[in-house]
């Protein structure tokens, strides 16, 4: 089993919030931590597959949620996984009131600043970890 | 009848393939009136999207062969009436998917060859994709309506407010700080965000606006830049700004919907924000595109009532 933390943004389309929980994954996984984090499909993970099973079991987890529905969190714990932080994207956009993140097919440059700062607490948390 | 689709894609995120879906499924919801359905979503929480399902035809793209989205339609009983697996065409095309996370030319180019593909076949085999064996009618063709952006315009879209206008009772309570009294409308079928906007909502429609404390603490509003007419706008996307000599307000629309209407006096008379920002001063009014899942995320007036009572204490406003 993979020793790398599992960041998973909510599914989160058709949500601007929830393309910045994506964005601030991906940048997380490909850029600032790819030897100690990787992300996993919540969609596949919510189909509730033997495989999927397994590789969630006991999984040390960090899971993004663009919107108070937490379907990230709420899923990867029902999966198995361990979620040891539940980054809430409406947190950070709070600090940043007024702007315009883009849409929710397109983040404008507010809106991949916003992903950049939670992609760094990401960062952060997952050295505190590992 | 003209139908739109309701798309339903793997929406994956750790294959290319699945990334391909989910943007194969957003270029096609922006050509033309195609929803998308959450695939996580959509299985933990079926209301928001029961009707959807019902009532259009269903295209599922699924990304590679595990095939979550089409797992899902089953699970849900739902008939498929056209799919797409993003792996398959790319090997019919002799294309090979890599590891890349990110859309890149390649994967656009695939993007705009099965888009262009799906155009083909409403043109050539309009009745295989109808549903409807005998039908020649490319007006019909079921990928066709996937592209069809229809005839209505702008104009179509101008309806009168006369349900939203004035016979309404507002039923205001007050939070007073010093000087400043800040008033909130507790009537039921309005609803608040927390970025301090207010939506009034009458049927399918909602007339919105800034709350009380946006206008006070701007103080004068001196610019008035609205949204336009037949805008869509999303949910907690921006439907205008006002601006006061103290700063820029830019809304955050409580609901996602397409703008209906604009309030054409603050143009020449912004002030009727500070005047009463809920009964002369409202901004916008929208036909909405999902009031029941967008009122889940939206708070009522208590909630509103008790978060603007502490900013105001925090704030410490005299």
């Amino acid at each position: 089993m993979s020793n790398k933390v599992k960041v998973i943004p909510c599914s989160g389309i058709g949500k601007v919030f929830g393309l910045v929980a994506r964005e601030a994954t991906l940048k997380t996984v490909l850029e600032l931590c790819p030897e100690k984090s990787e992300t996993v499909c919540l969609a596949y993970i919510v189909t509730g597959d033997e495989e999927v099973k397994e590789r969630m079991s006991g999984s040390v987890c960090i899971t993004v949620d663009g919107c108070p529905k937490m379907c990230a969190s709420k899923n990867v714990s029902l999966s198995g996984g361990v979620v040891v932080d539940e980054v809430k994207v409406l947190d950070t956009v709070r600090d940043h009131k007024g702007k315009n993140f883009g849409s929710a097919t397109e983040l404008s440059d507010d809106g991949y600043l916003v992903a950049d700062e939670i992609a760094a607490r990401i960062e952060k948390r997952i050295h505190e970890i590992l | 009848m003209v139908e739109n689709f309701a798309i339903l894609p793997c929406n994956g995120l750790d294959k290319c393939a699945g990334v391909i879906s989910r943007e194969l499924a957003i270029r096609l919801s922006e050509q033309a009136d195609n929803k998308i359905i959450c695939p996580v979503f959509y299985r933990v929480s079926e209301t928001k999207y029961n009707k959807l399902a019902a009532e259009r035809p269903l295209f599922v793209i699924d990304g590679c062969q595990t095939r979550c989205a089409s797992k899902l339609a089953a699970e849900k009983n739902l008939k498929i009436a056209r799919r797409v697996i993003v792996a398959d065409e790319a090997k019919n095309r002799h294309m090979e998917l890599t590891d890349s996370l990110r859309i890149t030319e390649r994967e656009a180019a695939l993007i705009d060859l099965l888009i262009h593909t799906l155009h083909e076949e409403s043109w050539n085999h309009p009745a295989a994709l109808t549903g409807s064996p005998g039908s020649t009618d490319r007006s019909e063709g079921l990928i066709d309506r996937l592209f069809d952006v229809g005839n209505k315009s702008d104009t179509d879209l101008r309806i009168p407010a006369e349900d939203l206008d004035a016979s309404f009772d507002f039923d205001y309570e007050t939070i007073q700080n010093g000087k400043f009294i800040f008033r909130i409308p507790k009537n039921r079928d309005i609803f608040f965000n927390e970025n301090d906007c207010w939506a009034r909502v009458s049927g399918n429609r909602a007339r919105i606006g800034v709350t009380d404390y946006v206008q006070q603490n701007l103080s004068d509003i001196l610019y008035f830049y609205p949204p336009e007419v037949g805008d869509e706008i999303d949910q907690f996307g921006e439907l205008g700004t006002i601006e006061s000599s103290k700063a820029v307000f830019e809304l955050v629309s409580p609901f996602s919907g397409k703008v209906i209407a604009i309030n054409e006096k603050l143009e020449k008379n912004p002030e009727l924000i500070n005047e009463n920002p809920y009964e002369l001063g409202w901004i916008a009014e929208i036909e909405l595109t999902d009031p029941e899942g967008d009122k889940e995320l939206l708070i009522g007036f208590e909630k509103y009532f008790e978060i603007t009572k502490k900013k105001v204490e925090d704030a410490n406003v005299k």
